[in-house]
């Protein structure tokens, strides 16, 4: 007989196994590029200024879909390319649409996720400061919190303008466990406290950022300047919370200046180089067929200069039996800047917040955006109503195409007083929530 | 008692032991059916690890204590038993070719191998005479066209240097590389497909990409030498491939090299030269002045009229290139040591002007027993190769071969004049001058390597242990040169590029090692058990940078000489950890069972250390061994089999990526919209596997039957995300495939004796399907819905192909409304495979037919010409129901009208894949200086299709699976005739 035999070369190798299966296998970098997991885990000094380029970069992204959406729904212009039907059809809820908004159509969905990308983006610079090698001084990562609330304040606002009712996601700083969905007025009054969060850290950021901004925050691109900024945009949020006090404040801690530059303020900068970004709403004049509503026109006072935002075109442009005699012209190249905020807006903010209190600073006000356009002094009623009347017709012409007209209308109950051009046509007040956020 | 017995297969015989009671010794001689004395015929006393093998005169002998029955086995031969008593001490073995290659030894595992008689899974296994045997081929893939059963594989293109697709047993990723795992000599070789940098001049991506698939470049397989290849096992799915864990998702290819014998050295030289030409050429439109004035018109004429009709397709294509491979081989050994060393020359003209292949290699491969239980074995093979693949597939310049031909009037004048300058002409580009003035060259330097070692711990009567080692190593660079000189008239204009110079590098480094611990445990009552425990580790790196330079400075190629360089790097690297253990329970060889488990880490998942288990269990009954059959069936197996296999996940999906970006002068970094997914897993497929093997009249007729069910699970997919979190995509595993299929072969012996003819069907289908989809149905492969794509959708088969379908056709063709019609399916409806080998005297006469039925095509290339109007089919009325508009007009009105299926194509086929007629002239009649072979040999001869372009079988998009039926004005397919000539000293 033949007994099994255990020799101690079966432990050895045994124990040689155990250790190998046992070792551990080491994760590997990604050797090709930069990862979020490489910078929100002790970013250096130069990664923090990486991120933050691209903090204000990003929010360029899709912007074109922002104000072409609003615009259009806004009966501010159409887009009569005829490159695809749902800008005439769908957005205008009716035509060749079927009268709702589709909550997984590019109209909807890619302003809704550009918002949130800018958003993610400055969640990431707000942790790569927070988990930084670099040595950043109180006031420095003061001046970096500010402006990441400041930029998460300014999406938000744009994504609430747009969403409405459907409401916004407030707190998406865990992707995986994003906040709950809240209403308008909800997401602007947390809207208003994040930027008072912002103008907080401003106020002890010191004299000087320790990033650079582009030339879209020229004469902004400090502490303090970005705190005018914040109080402008805070000025905007609490007009449309009807606060007219908490309005005034804001405007006088802000840039306002009834005797300044209409178009001080701060700006989205485009440039041509390589991984830059164009104007989107800029239209190659006779070519890109954006034309204005028709009543953009004859609804003008005579003489009013704010007209060259729009020129006529040699023959009038015909699609779905929609026509437009004029193309939008408010840009001049693709390089121009988009107004975040500007000083033409606050004046209007302070005479809109003045009406009911102070008409006649309110006319005053306005009179100031009058003559800038050519007209003469405001000779109407001044009472409250025909005030508000004016107001926002100076403010249709004045924000021409600036995503403001529609929120206007909408916030005062006369999304109803918009034109309609065709049977069936209709005026949305919101746009869906994204099928995507069931995911 | 205490008696050491070391065995040791292929080697001498010898024993040792001590005279005790009843001992008595058995020897005997063993030899072929010739009388020729068979060397390493291994000797196994069955019931027992005691064995010896056959010396260099055929002889053996064994001391035994009892009567016993021994096991003779052979490579070739069919294993025999004998009876042996004191009584019956000394015997004559006469060894019997094996026909049906039941005895055959398979390799299965990593470190092991099984008699395919007691096999459970359905190996395809293809030896060195039936791979290249027939005919040369010019890589290794292309040598098992239609000779393995339940494999698609498929040509990219016809361009010298390869670059082909193995797809086994159907689609089992959706964005995953489904390549098979290929291993050779242990080594775990890299198959990557690396782009050629071209798409700076083709724009075939699109402008801005330095890297695309469109580029036609050849896959690393394409370097092996077929001639050094002994044999290939193809483990198809995971039934017979989880013992390689994650990597055997696409199938796993074990490839052994020839390795030397003991005995009188041999030297063996093989000459063949041969020819290539097209298979077929479309032919024109217009071939007379007159045909262009009825067609063009009168200024089309006058220009025909100077210039001519020229036939610029078969200026580009109608040309016979010259082929030859030399191949010096020298093998031998003794006892302790073999070798087997091999050079090879290949050098294999292209059918259009400066396109060619040419491969050198080097090959030694040593074995060395230093004792009775250490032997170590050593491979070693550089090759070095050169592709001149021309300037073809897919762009948007008018710049590729084929594309610009599409729109070239074959009334301009393309030709040269006496100086040599190319008139600027055509469409686009001058194809005349492009073909004469670039070079578009892929330069492989490679060397593999591996060492194994058997280490035999420990050994008794029916106990032994053995410890196996292997190093693997794979290392390679590859340069690609792409210039495209300024005097191009396409370059000459100051603002086209310029001319443009391409340097590609890759440095590709993969290494593996593998320990293994074997373990036999023999019973008294025939009852064999064999446990392995392995553990492995592979590392992969792969590192690519390719500079492109723009802006020439006149007929300078140096990049430090261009106005503009830029520069792309791709990095990949990944390492993995595995174990596994196995064991396989022999009953009497009537009853088989194997279970075994692999784990698995890779630095490719979210987490880099976690382990994956893949099982496996099966089990073969040879019911002949139970009981007899009554002279019908000779033996009758039945199989069963299942394991899991897996795919790792794509090195970049667990990554959260920034991309660069730019406000004014400052550079920036923002998240990409694609979420990384730290938590990414493998693909995890599961396949069972039933079938029954049979051997019938006399054993000359063997039939396997196998069916398969595979699913693949965890399936990797971009998923849609909520945006609110800032990204839109996500890598997860969000779907599931499933493959069925069948595959039967028939191997025949119908006539044996003077004429000896063997012959083989092989018939394999699979019908795939996605079972499961966690997101919407999405398209993918290809160009546009309008101009043909694969669909993703849940219940359908993942090989549809659609496309938009026109208003009035839609309630008909697009019944669920989602807007795209169904036009085909590049899956065939079945493959039939028929090979044979018919010998007579001293002759031998080798062929394969391969029938495709069925796959459909995208035929983009007719698409080009039509919209050219240029189709050599354009006035043919063979299409339109109402028989008023040409072939052209009707396919591209259709087209306009929203109907994308006009080239949607059969892409059936029935090829006579090889052919080949030898004579063998015996040394005896060459007064004994060698044994000469001659013959003539031809590959694609015969090719019957009614795909309307070059080949049916093609691809835009290389190896992609789910993109690859897709074609656009490939470089033309080729036919080969060949001769040889081989002696053997």
């Amino acid at each position: 007989m033949k007994k099994f035999f255990i020799n101690y070369k079966y432990l050895v190798i045994l124990g040689l196994f155990v250790g190998i299966t046992s070792c551990e296998n080491e994760a590997i970098p990604n050797p090709n590029g930069p990862t979020l997991e490489s910078l929100v885990d002790g970013a250096t000094q130069a990664d923090l200024l990486l991120l933050a380029t691209g903090v204000e970069s990003v929010m360029r992204n899709d912007l074109g879909f922002y104000y072409n959406t609003t615009s259009i729904v806004g009966r501010e212009y159409y887009d009569l390319n005829g490159t695809d039907p749902r800008y005439t059809g769908e957005l205008l809820g009716a035509g060749a649409g079927e009268g709702f908004l589709d909550n997984n159509g590019f109209l909807t969905t890619r302003t809704f996720a550009a918002g949130y990308r800018a958003i993610r983006n400055a969640y990431v610079l707000e942790e790569a400061v927070s988990n930084t090698v670099a040595s950043l001084t109180a006031e420095e990562t003061n001046g970096y919190n500010g402006f990441t609330k400041l930029v998460r304040a300014y999406e938000l606002l744009k994504l609430a303008n747009k969403q409405f009712n459907n409401g916004i996601r407030i707190d998406t700083r865990d992707p995986d466990n994003p906040g709950g969905f809240v209403d308008y007025n909800d997401a602007l009054g947390q809207i208003s406290s994040l930027l008072d969060d912002a103008i907080g850290d401003f106020n002890s950021g010191g004299a000087t950022l320790a990033f650079d901004l582009s030339s879209g925050f020229d004469g902004f691109s400090t502490p303090a300047g970005l705190a005018q900024f914040a109080q402008a945009l805070k000025a905007r949020v609490e007009m449309y919370r009807g606060n007219t006090g908490a309005c005034l404040t804001a405007l006088g801690n802000s840039f306002f200046d009834l005797n300044g530059d209409l178009d001080m303020g701060v700006y989205h900068a485009f440039g041509t180089g390589g991984n830059d970004t164009r104007n989107p709403v800029f239209f190659v004049p006779s070519q890109d067929l954006y034309m204005a509503h028709p009543s953009f026109v004859t609804d003008a006072e005579a003489g009013d200069m704010r007209l060259n935002k729009v020129d006529e075109l040699a023959s009038p442009v015909s699609i779905d039996d929609l026509t437009g005699t004029h193309q939008v012209q408010i840009y001049s190249s693709d390089v121009d800047g988009i107004a975040m905020v500007r000083n033409e807006e606050l004046i209007l903010l302070y005479a809109e917040a003045n009406i009911g209190t102070n008409n006649a600073e309110a006319v005053a006000a306005l009179n100031v955006i009058r003559n800038a356009a050519g007209l003469g002094d405001y000779a109407g009623a001044t009472d409250d109503a025909s005030l508000v009347d004016e107001m926002l017709h100076q403010r249709r012409y004045s924000l021409f195409g600036e995503g403001h007209r529609w929120v206007d209308m909408r916030r005062y109950g006369r999304l109803g007083e918009l034109p309609l051009d065709r049977a069936g046509d209709q005026v949305f007040d919101q746009f869906p929530t994204p099928v995507s956020e069931g995911n | 008692m205490k008696k050491l017995l070391y065995t040791c297969a292929m080697l001498l015989a010898f024993a040792t032991g001590s005279t005790l009671y009843g001992q008595y010794t058995v020897s005997g001689t063993v030899t072929d059916s010739e009388g020729t004395p068979l060397i390493g015929v291994s000797i196994l006393v069955k019931g027992s690890a005691m064995g010896a093998s056959s010396d260099l005169d055929g002889t053996f002998s064994l001391d035994l204590t009892d009567a016993a029955t021994l096991e003779f086995s052979y490579v070739g031969f069919a294993t025999q038993d004998v009876q042996v008593s004191s009584d019956n001490s000394s015997i004559q073995v006469v060894m019997l070719e094996d026909v049906n290659k039941l005895d055959e030894v398979v390799i299965t595992g990593l470190a092991s191998s099984i008699k395919r008689s007691n096999l459970a899974n359905s190996v395809a296994s293809i030896g060195s005479q039936e791979l290249a045997g027939i005919t040369t081929q010019s890589t290794m893939d292309g040598a098992l066209y239609g000779k393995l059963k339940g494999a698609e594989i498929r040509s990219n293109s016809g361009a010298p240097g390869g670059g082909m697709s193995v797809k086994l047993r159907g689609v089992t990723s959706i964005f995953g590389d489904q390549q098979p795992l290929y291993i050779v000599d242990g080594i775990f070789v890299d198959n990557s497909t690396i782009s050629l940098g071209t798409n700076i001049v083709s724009a075939a991506a699109g402008g801005g990409n330095t890297s695309t698939n469109q580029d036609d470049a050849s896959n690393r397989i394409s370097d092996l030498v077929t001639e050094d290849i002994e044999n290939i096992e193809v483990l198809k799915g995971a039934s017979a491939a989880a013992i390689y864990g994650s990597r055997a998702a696409g199938g796993v290819v074990i490839i052994t090299t020839k390795r030397g014998k003991s005995g009188e050295p041999r030297v063996q030289f093989n000459q063949t030269i041969g020819t290539t030409s097209a298979i077929k050429l479309l032919g024109q439109r217009v071939s007379t002045v007159d045909e262009v004035r009825t067609i063009f018109g009168e200024d089309a004429a006058a220009t025909a009229a100077t210039n001519g009709v020229n036939d610029y397709e078969a200026e580009l294509y109608d040309n016979t290139g010259f082929l030859t491979t030399s191949q010096l081989s020298y093998s031998g050994g003794n006892d302790q040591t073999t070798f087997y060393v091999s050079g090879l020359y290949k050098d294999e003209e292209g059918i259009v002007e400066n396109t060619g292949y040419k491969k050198a290699s080097v090959r030694a491969n040593i074995d060395h027993k230093f004792n009775d239980w250490f032997d170590i074995s050593f491979s070693s093979n550089y090759i070095t190769s050169t592709a001149d693949r021309g300037f073809f597939n897919n762009g948007n310049t008018n710049t590729t071969v084929g594309y610009a031909l599409a729109f070239t009037l074959p009334w301009e004048n393309l030709y040269a004049d006496a100086n040599g300058n190319f008139p600027a002409g055509g469409a686009g580009s001058n194809v005349l001058e492009t073909v004469n003035k670039i070079t578009n060259r892929e330069n492989v330097n490679r060397f593999l390597n591996s060492v194994r070692a058997n280490i035999r711990l420990f050994s008794n009567d029916n106990n032994n242990l053995r410890l196996a080692l292997t190093a693997g190593r794979d290392e390679y660079t590859l340069q690609t040169v792409g210039l495209f000189p300024q005097e191009l008239s396409f370059y000459r204009d100051p603002s086209s590029l310029g001319g443009v110079s391409i340097n590609g590098n890759t440095i590709n480094e993969v290494y593996n090692l593998n320990a293994f611990l074997i373990h036999s445990f023999y019973t008294e009552n025939d009852l064999t058990f064999r446990t392995q425990l392995g553990v492995t580790t592979e590392s992969f790196d792969q590192n690519t940078v390719i500079t492109t330079a723009t802006d020439l400075n006149g007929a300078q190629t140096n990049i430090d000489q261009a106005a503009n360089v830029g520069v792309f790097q791709n990095r990949r690297e990944q390492r993995d950890k595995g174990f596994f253990v196995q064991e396989e329970v022999n009953y009497q060889d009537k009853i088989i069972g194997t279970i075994g488990l692999r784990g698995d880490k890779s630095s490719n998942n979210g987490d880099a250390d976690k382990l994956y288990y893949y099982p496996k269990a099966s089990v073969a009954i040879n019911l002949h061994n139970f009981m007899a059959f009554n002279g019908l069936l000779n033996t009758t197996k039945l199989r069963v089999a299942y394991g899991e296999s897996g795919r790792f996940a794509n090195f970049n999906d667990r990554f959260n990526a920034l991309n660069g970006t730019l406000i004014g002068n400052s550079a920036g970094l923002v998240t990409s919209t694609i979420r990384g997914n730290s938590e990414v897993g493998p693909e995890r497929q599961k396949e069972l596997e039933l079938g029954f093997d049979i051997t019938f009249l006399d054993n000359r007729a063997i039939l396997e039957f196998t069916h398969y069910r595979k699913s693949v699970t965890d399936v990797l997919l971009r998923a849609q995300v909520p945006t609110s979190t800032g990204f839109t995509t996500q890598v997860v595993n969000g779907a599931e495939l499933a493959n069925r299929g069948f595959e039967i072969s028939l191997g025949l012996s119908p006539v044996q004796g003077k004429v000896q003819w063997d012959t083989q069907l092989n018939w394999w289908k699979n019908t795939s399907e996605v079972t499961r989809l966690d997101v919407p149905a999405f398209n993918l492969g290809g160009f546009a819905a309008s101009l043909g794509q694969y669909r993703i959708e849940e219940g359908k088969s993942a090989t549809q192909i659609v496309g938009t379908v026109k208003a009035d056709d839609a309630a008909e063709l697009d019944p669920d409304g989602d807007g795209f019609a169904v036009y085909g399916n590049a899956e065939a409806d079945f493959n039939l495979g028929w090979v044979n080998s018919i010998k007579f005297g001293d002759f031998d006469l080798g062929f394969v037919v391969h029938w495709k039925k069925g796959g459909d095509g995208v035929n983009l290339s007719t698409l080009l010409w039509d919209l050219a109007g240029m189709t050599w089919d354009y006035d043919d009325t063979t299409l339109d129901p109402s028989g008023t508009l040409g072939n052209g007009d009707f396919r591209t009105s259709e087209w306009f009208a929203g109907n994308a299926g006009p080239w949607i194509e059969d892409a059936s086929y029935i090829r006579l894949r090889e052919v080949g007629l030898y004579y063998t002239i015996k040394r005896e009649k060459l007064s004994n200086a060698c044994d000469l072979r001659v013959g003539v040999s031809g590959r694609n001869l015969i090719n019957i299709f009614d795909y309307n372009s070059y080949d049916p079988e093609v691809s835009n998009f290389g190896g992609n699976v789910l993109a690859n039926s897709i074609e656009v004005t490939p470089f033309p397919s080729s036919k080969r005739l060949n001769f040889h000539l081989t002696a053997t000293f």
